[in-house]
């Protein structure tokens, strides 16, 4: 076996039987598999080894060629020279190659100065018992769960916000033709008792539109509250002829004129949902016109990750009070628009569920106009 | 043949000693045993259209490193990283779009690829929910799953490739 000794052994400073007792001793231990030797030349290549747990490194030859671990850390091996007191640590190291895993090994690197020569100390990593590796284990697991019940947890709260807003819809917005088909009825009976039966088939008529009315109510709470579930499959959208086919399908006034302009890409996504949300915004912009030759412009932006669209009107505006309101359920800025006052909360808690955003812009200093700003995402997850 | 290294970043679970075990030993293991310490694969990509052979270093730490590791010893020379998320696990995705800005701070000029694992637990026809991030113009993703092997090569050709046409 090569001895490394006669550098150790320069009796320059008194210390070299030391040196020399202390890397027999070394040496001998390192026959004995406690741990491996490497002596490492200033170009780092093995001298030589001591030891079989380094009996795969080959001597005269780089020692990154025998430990792909150290290939990129030469810089750091050569900076131990100027800082003896360093070592260079690679605990707990495993090799796998397509014939195995190797040993799990500590690796530690020396500068000896007086050898000139760097050290690589190699011994096994402590061997982990099943009850460490069981134990880590189930930190991680636990880890992993935890993440995915705050996820469920923000879930969650977000349902029980929306069926808050559920409870109060129907508290406070059905309770009025509820309230008025009592009074109505009270009123029909009193009538009919008094013989009154002008009166009472006058009575009987209301009744009959405070019901279609809640019916109506109904209905379109029913459609919010199925817009969460994505149960529509992606198909191959032409966007452009979608939104031609909105525009062309909606009644309008004949001076009315409406613009398509932009880049309309073919998109793999939810049709029905997006045609929902065009068709209710264009509507919008169509029955809340107040002037005979008004103007619609609807324009796309396509980029990587999302179809951003804009739909902008001369009409009367949207003051900046009920920019948020609006996309309330049941809310209406008023007028005759015969709307129940779903539209807007349809679109937004369609995008909102598909990933997508909508934002108003209006109203600025009293000035006429509103654009409605909406992103559909062009991935959308079903997941 | 040259040698290079790469590391395989991600958070804790998402397979990136599947994706290792697959690459190396072509094999997958359903008994999950977490990595303690550091295992270095050792995998030759052999040589293609130009390309030398390339022997790559991967470099599987144990996920607990979080943004520290671009300060750690073990990324030394990296010329590369594969950055892992599970795409079951939308969490693990936000932070792979971490890991890759933390890299490319750490490493400017050195290659990434995204690697979203577990595709095979996707329904058929089922799309990943992916962060924005990791859906811009010009990223490098590539879908992978350890278990069935999908791609799981080829991403690794196609890195050494890009660090031989970059020298990286």
């Amino acid at each position: 076996m090569p001895q490394p000794t006669s550098s150790i052994a320069a009796p320059s400073d008194g210390t070299a039987v030391d040196a020399a007792t202390i890397l027999a001793t070394g040496q001998h231990a390192a026959e004995l598999g406690l741990f491996g030797l490497v002596w490492l030349d200033t170009e780092l290549l093995a001298r030589s080894r001591f030891g079989t747990l380094v009996d795969f490194v080959e001597t005269g030859r780089p020692v990154t060629d025998s430990l792909p671990p150290l290939i990129g850390l030469e810089d750091d091996i050569q900076a131990l020279k100027e800082t003896p007191h360093r070592v260079l640590e690679l605990p707990a190291v495993a090799l796998v190659t397509s014939a195995g895993p190797a040993p799990r090994l500590n690796f530690t690197v020396f500068w000896i100065s007086t050898a000139e020569r760097f050290l690589l100390l190699v011994y096994r990593a402590s061997s982990r018992s099943d009850i460490e590796v069981e134990l880590t284990r189930q930190v991680r697991g636990r880890l992993i769960a935890e993440a995915e019940v705050q996820a469920k947890s923000r879930e969650l709260t977000r349902a029980n916000a929306e069926l808050e807003q559920f409870a109060s819809i129907i508290s406070h917005d059905l309770k009025a033709p509820l309230r008025a088909l009592r009074y109505l009825t009270d009123e029909a009976v009193e009538a009919v008792v008094n013989g009154a039966s002008d009166d009472a088939g006058r009575l009987l008529g209301e009744m009959r539109h405070q019901a279609w009315r809640m019916s109506r109510m109904m209905s379109s709470l029913l459609e919010y509250a199925s817009t969460g579930r994505k149960s529509d499959m992606l198909t191959m959208v032409d966007t452009h002829a979608l939104i031609q086919a909105v525009v062309t399908s909606l009644p309008k006034p004949p001076g009315m004129s409406i613009e398509i302009a932009g880049s309309w890409p073919k998109i793999e996504t939810l049709e029905a949902p997006l045609d929902l949300v065009l068709r209710n915004l264009i509507d919008n912009a169509i029955k809340h016109q107040d002037r005979l030759d008004g103007t619609i412009r609807i324009e796309a932006v396509d980029t990587v990750t999302q179809l951003a669209v804009s739909i902008s009107d001369d009409g009367p505006g949207i003051p900046p009070a009920a920019h948020e309101s609006i996309f309330l359920p049941f809310r209406t800025l008023g007028g005759p628009t015969g709307g129940t006052g779903m539209g807007l909360a349809l679109v937004r808690r369609t995008l909102e569920t598909l990933g997508g955003r909508i934002q108003v812009v209006s109203g600025r200093d009293g000035s006429r106009g509103t654009t409605f700003l909406l992103t559909w995402p062009r991935t959308i997850s079903q997941s | 043949m040259i040698a290079r290294k790469i590391m395989l970043l991600g958070e804790i679970g998402v397979g990136k000693s599947s994706i290792a075990k697959r690459l190396v030993l072509d094999h997958f293991e359903f008994d999950y045993k977490p990595t303690i310490g550091v295992d270095v694969y050792q995998y030759d990509v052999p040589d293609d259209a130009g390309r030398p052979g390339m022997r790559l270093i991967v470099w599987d730490t144990d996920g607990n490193f979080g943004d520290a590791i671009f300060r750690h010893v073990y990324m030394r020379q990296a010329s590369a990283a594969m950055i892992v998320g599970d795409v079951t696990r939308r969490g693990t995705l936000e932070a792979m779009a971490k890991l890759g800005e933390g890299f490319l701070d750490a490493f400017p000029g050195r290659h990434f690829t995204y690697l979203v694992n577990k595709f095979d637990l996707l329904a058929e026809g089922q799309l990943p929910d992916l962060p924005e991030p990791l859906t811009r113009k010009g990223i490098s993703l590539v879908r992978t799953s350890a278990l069935t092997g999908d791609n799981v090569r080829e991403a690794f050709r196609a890195a050494a490739d890009i660090i031989h046409r970059r020298a990286l």
